[in-house]
């Protein structure tokens, strides 16, 4: 059976439940991802912020770095509430821009849910896997942690954007590689890599007109 | 016996004002959205979004209003009780559609 409608679109009954499946899916993603790339964003700059601290401190305060070895817990601490603060402002002006009413407060309490949760884990699962000692291996800790978070962004990348979850391997890539392979200049290759890969993502992201 | 033919709602029957009223009854009944959400999520120009609007407006299956937000004019989408309606009974004649295609 086929209808031909008042714009002389065809749509068959096969065609308009797929629609329908296909709309509900989109719209779902597109009120938990209203308002993400400025997030992402700010969280780019804050992990590259992190990263060029602590490069600076190693390279023009050594001996800071070598009395005080467990710093970058207290530099990150306090990046990361500054970063919490901002995302729930970015995300409450998002939706009260694009929706409002219990669907939208909901899916916004969700997302934060969710990050809050992977941002806990990158700080919890390093401390009870023992890794905060008196002597703290600094490598394993933040290896940990950006695993997680790349876990988190790859996660609600396969459930919201392809381009979130790609954010989250280049994330991955940009701090496991330079730390690998830069020596000492591990710290600010990653920032600049993290930055770049964010970037690109948001570009994307706006340009496929989700977010 | 012959069955009766299915008949489907030739406002709610058409691609974008499909997909339109989708989004909108999926929302809770005291949801609303911005005119800008619904043109980004279903990829849809501006002008055609008002277009399928006003043909949803007419029927009474949607409402639209104005607000300055931040300084910024604003137009706010929401479906109607008569929509909400419209669209339930909809997808029933789709599955009878559907089931008489498939049988």
């Amino acid at each position: 059976m086929r209808k031909q409608n008042n714009e002389g679109q065809r749509v068959t009954p096969e065609q308009g439940w797929t629609s329908i499946h296909a709309t509900l899916d989109r719209s779902r993603s597109s009120m938990y991802v209203a308002g993400w790339t400025n997030i992402m964003l700010l969280w780019g700059a804050i992990v590259a912020l992190g990263y060029l601290s602590m490069y600076t401190i190693e390279t023009l305060a050594p001996v800071f770095a070598t009395d005080y070895p467990w710093y970058p817990g207290p530099l990150w601490f306090g990046l990361t509430i500054p970063g919490m603060i901002g995302s729930s402002i970015i995300g409450y002006r998002a939706s009260k821009q694009n929706a409002s009413g219990p669907s939208a407060t909901a899916a916004g309490l969700r997302v934060f849910g969710f990050w809050m949760s992977v941002v806990a884990a990158a700080f919890i699962i390093p401390a009870a896997s023992g890794l905060w000692t008196a002597d703290p291996d600094r490598i394993a800790i933040s290896g940990v942690g950006v695993g997680i978070v790349a876990l988190g962004y790859i996660l609600f990348g396969i459930m919201h954007h392809l381009a979130i979850a790609l954010v989250g391997l280049g994330i991955a890539a940009s701090y496991y590689l330079p730390t690998h392979f830069a020596g000492d200049a591990a710290p600010v290759a990653s920032a600049v890599l993290i930055l770049a890969v964010v970037v690109v993502a948001w570009a994307w992201i706006r340009k496929s007109r989700v977010a | 016996m012959s069955e009766e033919p299915v008949v489907l709602n030739e406002t709610i029957h058409q691609s974008t004002r499909l997909r339109i009223m989708t989004l909108l009854v999926s929302l809770s009944d005291s949801d609303r959205v911005a005119h800008g959400f619904i043109q980004n999520t279903l990829d849809l120009t501006g002008g055609n979004l008002t277009i399928h609007l006003r043909k949803l407006e007419d029927a009474g299956y949607v409402n639209t209003t104005k607000e300055f937000l931040e300084l910024k004019p604003r137009t706010w989408v929401e479906a109607t009780p008569k929509g909400r309606r419209a669209f339930t009974e909809y997808l029933g004649s789709l599955e009878r559609a559907l089931n008489k295609s498939f049988r």
